[in-house]
């Protein structure tokens, strides 16, 4: 190749000024490496640029010292701590076109160790999040739960409460004195049935007391008269759990009586009674 | 430090500064910008022609500096040399960078502040004097070397920014450097 020509092409001018892609970049090189004439060239062109630059040189503002300097310790500490890859070799020139081009200009560096702290702050704060969300999450449904265990119990201690209350109320009424207790007994019907009603006649109150009751038919119930001088006067249909002898049971206050007597009638009462169906009767 | 101070830091040695900070010895630093850095903030300034950004970029420098100074090789070429292109490179990214070049780009260089401040003391190898090369290029090489060196354009954009030939941009680009070779020699 004729050496000359090709210093005076220009290329050598465009590789000091970092104009040339890459792959005529290093095609310069490599003629620079074999002949000495292209080195010494490329050199003087070198020295003149960078020679012309430093006529520019201009002392900066003595502040700025302080401060760049102490901006590149930070950088370089925070870089030391969160390593950046290690950088590209800076070659002695560099293409221009394959400068980033748009914002991919790289942030100034005295961010850099601002932005390393400030992502490492981020990921730290990411996981606190995230800690203290499954923490949370799981009080959450630690809460749930003992919040319906709570319930439940508030549940079973009223219901404890309700039977403490009425068991209470049936132990005073079956151990007051004004209570009299009439005890009604089987009809030839129901021979073996059994019941008691407890009647206090100063307060009219009247309980029910089932000992033993035939299971009444389907949509039938039983229903408590009282009879006053003969007549019958409804006391009240007997509920499902006084008629098979749970509990004591509150009914009609009945004004006066001389007796007590159940029939069985229509679920929900009747007021009339059917004397056909009475299964226990009983005289105070 | 009061090694550094008592050290005249623009006539340190080249060649010892390359060793310590070869070693990594972060007090270096201090001499290497009291060596260099009117130098550098002189370039970067007349291409970024804003003083915070100028400051920016030459922190960056210095970082970079420091985290390739592993790939400067003395044989190839003086530390000045390599440092320089460093800073120049960043400078150039940043203004090539878009909102860079909203507006600024063709702002001519005499109007920007760096026409204006006084000639400093600090790094200046081959002094000749700015008047001396003003007065041996003629305004049409300087104009072409310096939308090439400081503007960061290639060639082919001064030639459509100048409204020429890409040829007589290449020769008006040769005949300036080599201008500029024969005072720095």
């Amino acid at each position: 190749m004729d050496i000359q020509e090709y210093i005076e092409s220009g290329i050598l001018e465009q590789y000091a000024l970092g104009e040339l892609p890459a792959v005529e970049q290093a095609e310069v090189e490599r003629l620079s490496a074999m002949h000495p004439a292209i080195r010494q060239e490329l050199d003087s062109v070198i020295e003149a640029l960078s020679g012309y630059a430093a006529q520019y040189a201009q002392t900066p503002p003595a502040d700025m010292r302080n401060r760049v300097l102490a901006g590149w310790k930070a950088a370089i500490d925070a870089d030391a701590v969160a390593p950046v890859p290690v950088a590209a070799p800076e070659p002695v020139v560099r293409s221009i076109s394959s400068a980033p081009v748009e914002e991919a200009a790289p942030a100034a560096p005295r961010f850099n160790w601002l932005m390393a702290a400030s992502i490492a702050f981020l990921l730290l704060s990411v996981g606190i999040n995230f800690l203290l969300y499954s923490k949370w999450q799981n009080a959450e449904t630690s809460l749930a739960a003992v919040e319906s265990d709570r319930s439940l119990l508030a549940a079973s201690h009223m219901a404890v409460e309700k039977r403490l209350g009425d068991q209470t109320n049936e132990l005073s009424v079956l151990r007051s004195d004004e209570f009299r207790t009439v005890a009604l007994n089987g009809t030839p019907a129901a021979p073996k049935a059994r019941a008691k009603v407890l009647y206090n006649p100063n307060t009219r109150t009247v309980y029910v007391d089932v000992r033993s009751l035939p299971e009444p038919p389907a949509g039938k119930q039983y229903q408590l008269w009282a009879l006053d001088n003969g007549k019958p006067v409804d006391a009240g249909v007997l509920d499902y759990a006084t008629a098979s002898g749970e509990s004591l049971q509150h009914m009609k206050d009945i004004a006066s009586a001389q007796a007590f007597a159940m029939t069985v009638e229509d679920a929900g009462g009747s007021p009339t009674p059917t004397l056909s169906t009475m299964t226990v009767v009983g005289n105070i | 430090m009061s090694a550094t101070t008592l050290e005249s830091s623009t006539s340190y040695p080249e060649e010892l500064l390359v060793q310590r900070l070869r070693d990594r010895d972060e007090s270096a630093m201090t001499l290497f910008y009291d060596k260099y850095s009117a130098a550098l903030y002189g370039v970067i300034l007349r291409i970024v022609k804003k003083e915070e950004i100028a400051e920016d970029v030459l922190q960056e420098g210095l970082v970079k500096i420091w985290h390739s100074f592993q790939f400067y090789d003395s044989s190839k070429g003086r530390l000045f040399t390599w440092v320089l292109n460093i800073c120049r490179n960043l400078a150039i990214d940043k203004i090539r960078s878009r909102q860079y070049r909203v507006g600024t780009r063709m702002t001519p260089l005499e109007d920007s502040g760096a026409m204006h401040q006084a000639a400093s003391s600090g790094f200046q190898p081959e002094h000749i004097g700015l008047q001396e090369i003003t007065n041996q290029l003629n305004p049409e090489q300087k104009q072409v070397i310096d939308l090439l060196y400081f503007g960061g354009f290639t060639q082919s954009e001064v030639a459509e920014e100048l409204d020429l030939p890409l040829g007589t941009v290449k020769t008006r680009a040769r005949a300036a450097i080599k201008v500029l070779s024969k005072l720095i020699r």
